[in-house]
């Protein structure tokens, strides 16, 4: 205690300054939530939108224009449904040339880099294996797996994103079983779509999260914005990450469209250089620059499996990866490995690798 | 510890009994509000439970129940126990809502995307802002 107590004020004075704190109290109760959040059901998915620090009628404003969006893209990239990219699809069998909508030439044409990039591991062209395996639907993708000789028919027409020129809108294919399948670019397109709408609006700290692929601008309040992992097997989170500035992360993995057969799981991600679902690993997940590539990445490392799928993260320029593997067995790269927090007691054991 | 000569003298001068009511109110105020406004979890935490978007039940986790909730695609089962809540059952083809698991922390949340269900941790504090899986 000081030796010198401060000037005592008058008891009237003092009352009113705690009336004073009272007052700020209440005044901050009122003040509406800078957490402004969202739930859309649409794209085939669940769509969370968080903003902080946005008035409540401006992240209104921004959802609905977002949500309109989503719905309206949902329609126009549906492969299988009536939609200007099932009517492409269907000219691309009969040898014909189609138009497309103006956000669908850009989708064509970042999945083509996306293609070349990952060696082929990506490729939205195999839509007619998809449908072969029953996952183009939206009910329950069931067994038996499709024939190996039909699969492998496919397979060997090699339908891929090179197959495809487009002429302004227009789109052919010169390999009739091309069908465009957008499983694996999509929702990260869509998401880094809804985050230069946020930003046109003068949001900057915002999360979008499709489906579990979601990017996040900004802090919540300074702090980061803290994502959970799905444990790929069993219930619950396995990890957390903290994801400040502009970051994105995607999963891919094989417990989300999948039917088991026999003893055998059958899952959704399929390898198109063997045209069955890609084997090796239970789930992939990348942080990177943007949505869009973080779930192409996700997607191609799936694929890729344990030989190479270091090798395609570095062709890809993907530098934070969290692998497991069929086993299991937890794999990271250093800069995964510095930043990822296990949510699990015990954590397990993690093989960290070299630099992708 | 001796109070120091002149201390009862000294406190009554820098705190006199309307002062200790008002400071006594004040605080006790400022607590009852940092609870019930910025206190975590516990008691106060609530599962909500949406269909569609809208909202079905809002239930606190201290009351242990199980809740039936229709949706498109048949019932979602809800159990609440132990301050705790969890989708116990679905009728989405890959049980993706059960794999979500036992929720506690704000933020944590689990859905059902066929019966168009979510089921979902209020707190103050949310552990999770979102998930990728």
């Amino acid at each position: 205690m000081s030796d010198h107590p401060a000037p005592r004020p008058r008891p009237g004075l003092r009352a009113a300054l705690f009336g004073l704190v009272v007052a700020f109290a209440l005044a901050a109760c009122e003040r509406p939530d800078p957490l402004q959040t969202q739930r859309l059901l649409v794209f085939g998915t669940v769509v969370d939108l968080s903003t902080w620090g946005v008035a409540p009628r401006d992240a209104r404003a921004a959802f609905d224009a977002i949500d309109t969006r989503l719905r309206q893209w949902h329609a126009d990239w549906h492969p299988w449904q009536d939609s200007p990219l099932a009517r492409a699809n269907a000219a691309f069998a009969r040898g014909e040339a189609a138009a497309l909508t103006p956000e669908l030439v850009t989708l064509v044409q970042h999945a083509q880099a996306a293609a070349q990039a990952s060696g082929g591991l990506f490729d939205p062209a195999i839509g007619r294996l998809v449908e072969l395996w029953g996952f183009h639907q939206e009910t329950r993708p069931a067994g038996p797996p499709p024939a190996p000789a039909a699969i492998a028919a496919l397979v060997k027409q090699h339908p891929a994103m090179e197959d495809l020129s487009l002429d302004g809108t227009r789109i052919s294919s010169r390999n009739p079983a091309v069908a465009l399948d957008f499983g694996g670019i999509a929702k990260g397109y869509a998401v880094d779509r809804a985050i230069e709408e946020l930003r046109g609006r003068g949001v900057h700290n915002a999360l979008v999260n499709a489906g579990g692929n979601l990017r996040a601008i900004g802090t919540k309040d300074g702090q980061p914005w803290r994502i959970g992992v799905r444990n790929p097997r069993g219930e619950g989170v396995l990890a957390a990450l903290e994801l400040r500035g502009d970051e994105s992360v995607s999963t891919s993995g094989d417990y989300e469209r999948f039917f088991d057969w026999q003893g055998v799981r059958y899952h959704h991600v399929l390898d198109p250089r063997s045209g069955f679902p890609a084997i090796g690993s239970m789930a992939v997940t990348v942080i990177a620059a943007s949505a869009e590539q973080a779930d192409i990445a996700s997607t191609a490392l799936m694929v890729a499996g344990p030989g190479e799928w270091l090798g395609v993260a570095r062709r890809l320029g993907v530098t934070q990866v969290l692998r497991i593997d069929e086993r299991g067995q937890v794999h990271m790269t250093p800069a995964m490995a510095a930043r990822l927090h296990f949510e699990v007691q015990p954590a397990p054991a993690v093989e960290v690798t070299t630099e992708p | 510890m001796s109070a120091a000569a002149g201390g009862p003298r000294a406190r009554r001068a820098l705190l006199r009994p309307a002062d200790a009511l008002v400071l006594a109110l004040a605080l006790a105020l400022l607590g009852g509000l940092y609870a019930r406004l910025w206190g975590d979890g516990g008691a106060g935490a609530e599962v909500r439970i949406s269909v569609d978007g809208r909202e079905f039940a809002r239930l606190p986790l201290t009351e242990a129940r199980t809740v039936e909730v229709p949706g498109p695609a048949g019932i979602t089962v809800v159990e609440v126990r132990d301050g705790r809540a969890r989708c116990a059952a679905s009728p989405g083809p890959q049980h993706l809502c059960e794999r979500a698991g036992w929720l506690a922390r704000g933020g944590e949340v689990a859905i059902g995307l066929p019966n168009r269900v979510a089921i979902e941790i209020l707190a103050r504090e949310r552990h999770f802002d979102g998930f990728t899986y």
